[in-house]
């Protein structure tokens, strides 16, 4: 039985929501454009909305159901929710928004210890301030641990970075990270952000127009391209494990995957940690025989899977660059010409060629199941 | 000052405090009510908690002697079951003055909820606090302000209410000779400008004191609320 | 719109605009004592239907408010008190136009009692009226300037019961306010002019004042001071009428 079981329908003015999904332990991110419906899936999680008809099952707790008549109120379903906006209570300091959610709130045991979370995002030293004297990140940062503190059984994160500009954004995600590393509990994150999916969660749940469009673990849906219009990711890519190898004194660390060794730009990775990358298909090129006296080092054999034709100039060209035991598919970008004067078909011998300073630092998250003890 | 405009005084105070007293809760629920719900008969009770404003003062003082008169619909039950008798005694100046003062009240504790963020009381809520802990602990202390404004505009405007208590209660010495109906009397008389003139410097006095007061308190308010020290004002 | 078009509207504008003063509205202002109300509509509707350029307007008070807003400089014509002494009060501030002043009506008072009230007394010196209230309330104006008021209160001290019933005295702004506590039950009984016992059924009058226990209550009518007009004037006229007088009569008012 999965830890998250949602199914929900209603008809507003606007839009129809009909979405389920099912997720377990970790990072569940909700995915998809503007209007898509996320934010009114987790205000349903909530209890802040209320599906026509539906059942939502979290932690083995019904927390509604129509057909039985249940409908729990937000303050008995055990979650903590972290807005978009930090919503601090402006006539309260930082501490006492902290222990807000603690006090006659959800059960007395609190496996979530104050100083294990002031700590985590770092709010020792502001513990005394009033949200007016704070800036946007640590705003933010409260709200995160106010929502932890509460002891919920699962965490909700509404785009908790929208409203921060690229340094805050910058400064919350290793917190953010952190978090998810040494905290049990799972969290549900809505973003339209590919980069912190990508960093954060485990599984992806696709919205469009108000439907679930698909749903599954991160690597695989980010390539999937046919859920491009859901995704507005429109420069294709393939998302990949692989593991940190050795750093090398020129600057180039080697990513060892099922297909061989990905030289990329140094990295400050330790060695043996698994990672996930995503290498975007304009990155890669094609060959029909292996070049030599060339710049690219990341030169794999590999075999074409699929052509695909696009509008406009581009192809995407599918190559499965996995050695025998394990297929590693990864997506290619060329131009139609390239595509059709090369004689590029399925099954097609091909070599596939990536420059090791394409990917950088944002293209990496952490691997599957990194860090949970 | 005369004995008669001691009593004066003493009544005005005493009216004045029992009507905001007694009418702040309902204020206070009202507002409540008009700001954060939605309901079939919403614009009716708008509507009707807005007519002491709009209404002559006498009009509204003959319906409370038709309806909380010993022989009114409501007044004869609490008499019947209660024994308490508003007409011609100081409880039901009390009550015209707190019926006029009324739609003040609401307005501004209204307005002041209105201004607060209504998704800071669903954070709350997310939480695990009930409404009431969310009402108690996050909306009561952000509104504080506007219930302070509401009770004095309301004072002041018990305080001043004429038409509808004497309309109501009449003119009683020693029950419900307010303030101005003392002022009221000795303007009609031939040769009472004297006391008409002390009557209206005791009243502004009160008027005066009372936003005094509420002033120094707003602003205490306000710095506990935000955290910051007030600003001094040129 | 063409220019023609505007030029032919404003002359037509102005056409009409500068033949108004032959249809001329006269405006009249009267300042009437409250308890003359219904009297006094029945007259100006009368008057009005004979003289159909005259816009007669009534503002109904006690006589004391009339007179203090008289001498502050409101804008009436003509001033009909329910008392001398409220005249008196303006003609000596040199508000009233005191060659037009006549005595126009004259009022009794009366006790009435609430509606299924038991009020078994009669009136005359020293009589139970206290007893009789049973520690209910007397609704009369209030004495200290309202006419009405002090005519009562002149009675009942002249009969000797003033000081044991001041204290369950409701002062009133007006007599229609003690009328309105009687009505309801709310006061056992109250103190009216003879006219006003006969607007509300189910009153009953207890009894009539002496004419002789109190001042008398005669309406002094003037024109108030360098106001005085063709149609102020000639509504003056019409109230020493004997179809006016027969109006005055129908509502329960004795010749002055």
């Amino acid at each position: 039985m999965s830890l998250i079981e949602f199914s929900a329908q209603r008809r507003f003015d606007s839009i129809t929501i009909d979405a389920s999904f099912t997720a377990d332990a970790g990072v569940t991110a909700l995915f998809g454009a503007s209007g898509a419906g996320k934010t009114t899936v987790v205000n349903m999680l909530a209890g802040l909305e209320r599906p026509d008809s539906g059942r939502i099952v979290v932690g083995g707790m019904v927390l509604f159901d129509s057909d039985q008549g249940v409908n729990l109120a937000p303050e008995h379903r055990r979650l903590g929710y972290v807005f978009q906006e930090d919503r601090l209570f402006p006539h309260f300091s930082v501490a006492r928004n902290l222990t807000y959610g603690g006090k006659g709130g959800y059960t007395k045991d609190r496996p979530v210890d104050m100083g294990l979370v002031t700590k985590l995002l770092g709010l020792a030293h502001l513990l005394d301030r009033r949200p007016a004297t704070l800036s946007g990140g640590e705003k933010q940062r409260v709200a995160i641990g106010r929502a932890l503190l509460a002891n919920p059984a699962i965490l909700l994160m509404d785009e908790p970075m929208a409203a921060l500009d690229a340094t805050r954004r910058a400064e919350i995600l290793p917190f953010l990270e952190q978090m998810r590393e040494q905290l049990d509990i799972p969290i549900v994150y809505v973003s339209h952000n590919v980069d912190e999916v990508l960093r954060l969660a485990d599984t992806m749940v696709v919205m469009g127009e108000g439907e679930t469009k698909a749903s599954g673990p991160v690597a695989e849906i980010l390539s999937r391209i046919d859920l491009r219009q859901w995704t507005g990711i429109h420069d294709a890519g393939t998302v990949i494990t692989a593991t940190v190898g050795d750093q090398a004194d020129d600057g180039l660390t080697a990513l060892k995957f099922n297909g061989g060794a990905l030289q990329v730009a140094r990295l400050h990775l330790t060695p043996g940690r698994q990672v996930r990358l995503r290498i975007h298909a304009k990155d890669v090129s094609l060959a029909l025989e292996k070049p030599n006296k060339i710049s690219v080092l990341n030169i794999f054999p590999g075999k074409i899977l699929e052509v695909s034709q696009t509008k406009g100039a581009q192809a995407d060209v599918r190559v499965d660059i996995g050695g025998a035991s394990w297929p590693v598919p990864i997506w290619a970008q060329v131009t139609k010409r390239s595509a059709t004067d090369l004689g590029l078909a399925p099954g097609t011998k091909v070599f596939a060629l990536v420059k090791a300073l394409a990917v950088d630092r944002e293209d990496i998250g952490p691997g599957p199941n990194t860090g949970h003890s | 000052m005369t004995p008669v405009e001691i009593e004066a005084l003493r009544l005005s105070l005493k009216v004045a405090l029992w009507a905001v007293g007694v009418s702040l809760p309902f204020g206070v629920l009202v507002a409540w009510l008009l700001a954060r719900r939605e309901f079939p008969g919403k614009l009716l009770l708008d509507g009707i908690v807005h007519l002491p404003l709009v209404v002559p003062p006498v009009a509204v003082g003959y319906l409370l002697l038709v309806v909380l008169g010993r022989n009114g619909a409501v007044g004869g039950w609490l008499y019947d079951w209660f024994g308490i008798t508003l007409i011609f005694t100081w409880k039901g100046a009390a009550v015209a003055a707190g019926v006029m003062a009324f739609p003040l009240m609401v307005r501004a504790i209204r307005l002041s909820m209105e201004a607060v963020d209504a998704r800071l009381e669903t954070a709350a809520r997310t939480l695990g606090a009930s409404p009431l802990r969310v009402f108690l602990g996050i909306t009561l202390p952000l509104i504080a302000p506007g219930i302070l404004a509401g009770v004095v505009l309301a004072f002041a405007r018990s305080l001043g209410e004429f038409g509808a208590t004497i309309t109501f209660v009449s003119n009683i010495p020693g029950q419900t000779r307010t303030l101005p109906l003392a002022l009221y009397s000795v303007m009609q008389t031939p040769g009472g400008e004297d006391a008409a003139v002390r009557l209206v410097l005791i009243s502004i006095a009160l008027a005066l004191a009372a936003i005094f007061a509420s002033e120094i308190i707003a602003r205490r308010l306000t710095a506990r609320l935000t955290g910051k020290k007030p600003r001094r004002g040129r | 719109m063409s220019f023609r078009f505007l030029k032919t509207a404003l002359v037509s504008a102005a056409l009409v605009l500068g033949s108004l003063p032959a249809i001329a509205q006269e405006t009249v202002v009267i300042f009437a004592a409250a308890s003359t109300t219904t009297a006094m509509d029945e007259l100006m509707d009368q008057f009005e239907a004979a003289h159909p350029g005259v816009d007669l307007r009534a503002s109904y008070a006690a006589s004391s408010i009339l007179a203090r807003q008289i001498t502050s400089g409101a804008p009436a014509h003509i001033f009909l008190s329910a008392s001398p002494q409220w005249m008196a009060y303006a003609t000596e501030r040199g508000t009233i136009d005191e060659a037009s002043r006549f005595d126009l009506v004259s009022n009794q008072l009366v006790l009435v009692a609430a509606p299924g009230a038991q009020m078994d007394v009669t009136i005359g010196p020293g009589f139970p009226l206290v007893e009789a209230l049973d520690g209910g309330r007397l609704a009369m104006g209030d004495p200290d300037h309202v006419p009405a008021g002090i005519y009562g209160r002149q009675a009942l001290e002249s009969l000797g019961v003033w000081t044991a019933t001041e204290p369950l005295v409701a002062r009133t702004m007006d007599v229609r306010g003690a009328l309105a506590l009687v009505e309801r039950g709310e006061a056992v009984a109250g103190i009216v002019y003879a006219t006003d016992a006969t607007l509300v059924d189910g009153l009953t009058v207890v009894g009539t004042f002496p004419a002789d226990s109190h001042g008398a209550i005669v309406y002094p009518v003037a024109a108030v001071a360098g106001t005085g007009t063709e149609a102020s004037g000639a509504f003056l006229e019409f109230l020493k009428s004997n179809q006016a007088a027969e109006v005055f009569a129908r509502h329960g008012f004795g010749p002055a």
